[in-house]
């Protein structure tokens, strides 16, 4: 073989190398393997921030100082992109967050190994009411494995409001339609915004408020009609985005409402001390922390930040039919181990101490921006310095109580098509340029729906 | 072993010396005598982008989520699903009037501007300058400040409010009617700038005599424009077209910066489409590929149309010019 025909094999074989060492998928991992006390993990993640996962994994080390753990953090979107190629590629992280949204544990589920056999040696044979409502459930693929063990819970429904901006104006927390826009005339006249709302984009942020305004119209209403039970154009249906657009008409939803997502438009104005009042989840708590929510404020803008006090408060009842508005809550995301994974004894240890151990979930509880997965696991107060405790602790703990309380799921059993028509539809109430009724809206809602088959019995 | 490959020719005396007799004759390579140095290259673009084209149409004909998750086949559920959904058609609707108003714009004010710099102009280079910064800036590090231009209490409303217009401000990213029309002006901001650096270029190559036999014979300046300078550059206005063509079926940075496709569609494209079904927790990722052949489809088949277009076009030219020879 000459020179060059050496030369041109070798660069064939080389090429077919790399590209099949690409390709090649994990050897797969010892599912059975024990817990282990040393080595290394990689937890990937959309969730926690970079900073709250090393307060976890500091304190994981704390017992358990030879095991490295390694987190990395993505972008929501990102890392959906990310970790179904990584995984497959056999280049994956140890360990990676697991949702119950949309399908997911059916989705990732097959590159995980199943906990329930760790569960149950952990907290025993009923290990599963050990934690909160549903929790595990939501983590299951439809064939039951436990693909992920829950690390926290999430609830959404109510919304948050500025304190001192009401105390300025002289205006009341809303409780009810009427008192809301009452509210919003003095704020208004003071020269800040009532209620920011980004409806803009493709986020499904607007689908809890929607969710809101149906459990004031008829609590059992949304999750009827997110499985096909009912359907969206029902009378019910109709009166959500009735309400919807009277609020934009009585200047209760500002104008500037579809500029942008929530995230930025109406974080940042809430944040800056713009807006009076904004619906965002129990990840708000968190803002209620006294260095927290300065580190909230410079990201949305502001300077030399000022914390103020913000509380929680019952979304209003604005159908006026005596339902109130209950929050609604799910798992928020789990753990789950690569059943590739080289490193499952130390990857089983730490998501044992992350999930189901009390020192592990203490901490998501005094993080305060998830519900402890693990029942009987509360915030220790005296580890957590609020802006104005006398006034914000009760009013936490008031959500934290009605938030476990909840029976109602957030978005675990409403497919992404119904969550985008949901978000199309409010976007056609709230553009003005748009001349449809209401009615045909909700028409077109439920034609571009789709029933969920999750959790129905 | 026997082999294909040839012997090595010297390319300057393609007939070898034969071994017995030194009788002269061809060698004929079975395999170009280069081929064997752009195997790499090859293996690498057949394998990552044809390979890449050929497993999407096939994926098109599942409904699958991608990784281990089931791949159930479907025919051509997918392609049915695509054209009988409304906001695909609102995205090709979108597409067609971005590919022609800013396609319209570039070329207006890309001859415009390489015609005026063309000429002795006072700090001409500056003006160069400026209009080409746009086409080199990423579209992610301008996006917010074309969102602060255009949203509620942007700086369009602040002039407008200014100027005694205060009726005409409005939410202009926020509205179904206007949400397109900002996401235009934002292509044909950046797009300006391109069509100057090619018609720019274009018309430094144009024979001086040309023109100047064009002025001994009277014509002005708008005459020696349209009569002599655009047919010389008529190839990049093709070359245009196309670009701008593909630029629009794949357009998506700009839009999902700005709008992200909304409010309720109204500035959907295919590529944000197409991104929505990936990104989406529950993907959809056969649905997508539909919608990538479907992309893939228009833009090879317009790109030929284009081309058979103006060669007919120049076919026609060279045989008027002939005919009129021979009279």
């Amino acid at each position: 073989m000459n020179k060059s025909r050496f030369l041109t094999a070798a660069g064939v074989v080389a090429i077919a190398a790399i590209s099949l060492t690409a390709c090649a998928g994990g050897a797969g991992g010892d599912a059975d393997a024990a817990p282990a006390d040393s080595g290394e993990v990689t937890w990937w993640g959309w969730t926690p921030d970079t900073p709250v996962a090393e307060r976890y994994i500091a304190a994981f080390n704390e017992e358990y100082p030879d095991i490295t753990v390694t987190y990395r953090n993505f972008e929501n979107v990102d890392f959906r992109n990310t970790i179904v190629p990584a995984l497959e590629s056999g280049k994956g992280p140890d360990v990676f967050d697991l949702s119950a949204a949309g399908g997911t544990p059916d989705l990732w589920g097959p590159y995980a190994i199943d906990l329930a056999p760790l569960a149950e040696d952990t907290l025993g044979d009923d290990w599963e009411s050990k934690f909160g409502g549903g929790y595990a459930e939501q983590l299951r693929t439809t064939d039951g494995t436990q693909v992920s063990l829950p690390l926290g819970g999430m609830s959404a429904g109510f919304v948050w409001y500025n304190q001192g901006i009401f105390d300025e104006a002289g205006a009341a927390v809303p409780t009810d339609y009427d008192s809301w826009v009452d509210a919003c005339q003095k704020i208004e006249a003071i020269g800040k915004t009532c209620f920011t709302m980004g409806a803009g984009g493709e986020d499904t942020f607007p689908t809890e408020m929607y969710h809101a305004i149906a459990n004031s119209v008829d609590p059992d209403f949304f999750l009827a009609a997110a499985t096909g039970k009912a359907k969206w154009d029902d009378p019910e249906g109709v009166e959500v985005l009735q309400i919807i657009e009277d609020m934009k008409d009585d200047g209760i939803i500002s104008s500037n409402a579809l500029d942008a997502g929530q995230y930025p438009l109406a974080n940042e104005a809430f944040m800056k001390g713009e807006a009076a009042m904004v619906q965002m989840g129990f990840w708000y708590t968190q803002y209620s922390g006294s260095e927290s929510c300065k580190s909230a404020m410079e990201s949305a803008g502001v300077s030399e930040p000022q914390c103020f006090v913000q509380l929680p408060a019952e979304f209003p009842d604005v159908a006026g039919q005596g339902n109130g508005s209950v929050p609604f809550g799910e798992v928020d995301y789990g753990l789950a181990i690569n059943a590739d994974s080289k490193n499952i004894g130390a990857a089983k240890t730490f998501v044992t101490w992350m999930t189901m151990s009390e020192a592990g979930q203490q901490n998501v509880a005094n993080a305060i921006d998830l519900l402890p997965a693990l029942q009987g696991v509360a915030p220790d107060w005296s580890a957590i310095s609020l802006v104005d405790e006398d006034v914000q602790q009760p009013a936490i703990e008031q959500l934290i109580a009605d938030s476990t309380a909840t029976t109602q799921s957030r978005q675990w059993q409403t497919t992404s098509s119904t969550l985008d028509a949901i978000v199309v539809a409010i976007q056609q109430v709230l553009d003005p340029t748009i001349d449809l009724s209401v009615e045909d809206i909700a028409a077109q809602l439920q034609q571009s729906s789709e029933a969920s088959a999750v959790g129905v019995k | 072993m026997t082999s294909l490959a040839p012997r090595t020719v010297d390319p300057a005396r393609p007939y070898a010396q034969g071994e017995k007799g030194g009788r002269r004759r061809r060698v004929v390579p079975l395999i170009p005598g280069g081929f064997r140095w752009i195997i790499p290259a090859l293996v690498i673009s057949v394998g990552l982008i044809y390979y890449s084209i050929v497993y999407s149409g096939y994926i098109s004909f599942f409904d699958w989520r991608g990784g281990r998750s089931p791949m159930n086949p479907i025919g051509f559920d997918n392609y049915v699903e695509a054209f009988t959904d409304p906001v695909f058609w609102t995205a090709i609707r979108n597409t067609v009037v971005y590919f022609v108003v800013v396609f319209a714009v570039q070329v207006i004010g890309g001859v415009f501007f390489a015609a005026a710099l063309h000429s002795k102009v006072f700090l001409g280079s500056l003006y160069k300058v400026i209009i080409v910064i746009p086409v080199v800036v990423a579209p992610a590090t301008l996006a917010p400040a074309h969102i602060q231009v255009w949203q509620s209490n942007g700086t369009v409303n602040a002039i407008l409010e200014s100027i005694g217009l205060g009726a005409l401000t409005q939410s202009w990213i926020g509205q179904s009617t206007t949400s397109l029309m900002v996401v235009i002006l934002v292509g044909c901001w950046g797009s300006i700038g391109f069509g100057f650096i090619l018609y720019f270029g274009a018309m430094t190559q144009i024979d001086p005599e040309m023109i100047e036999a064009g002025r001994v014979d009277g014509a002005g300046n708008l005459r020696i424009l349209f009569s002599l300078v655009l047919p010389n550059v008529k190839a990049i206005t093709i070359s245009l077209a196309i670009l701008n063509l593909i630029t629009a079926l794949k357009l998506f940075d700009n839009v999902w910066l700005i709008t992200q496709g909304g409010p309720a569609h109204s500035s959907e494209f295919l590529g944000t489409m197409i991104y929505s079904e990936i990104a989406a927790s529950d993907r959809n990722l056969g649905y997508a590929s539909a919608l990538s052949v479907i992309l893939l489809v228009i833009a090879v088949a317009t790109s030929i149309l284009i081309q058979l277009r103006s060669r007919e076009r120049r076919a026609k030219v060279t045989k008027a010019v002939k005919a009129g020879v021979d009279v």
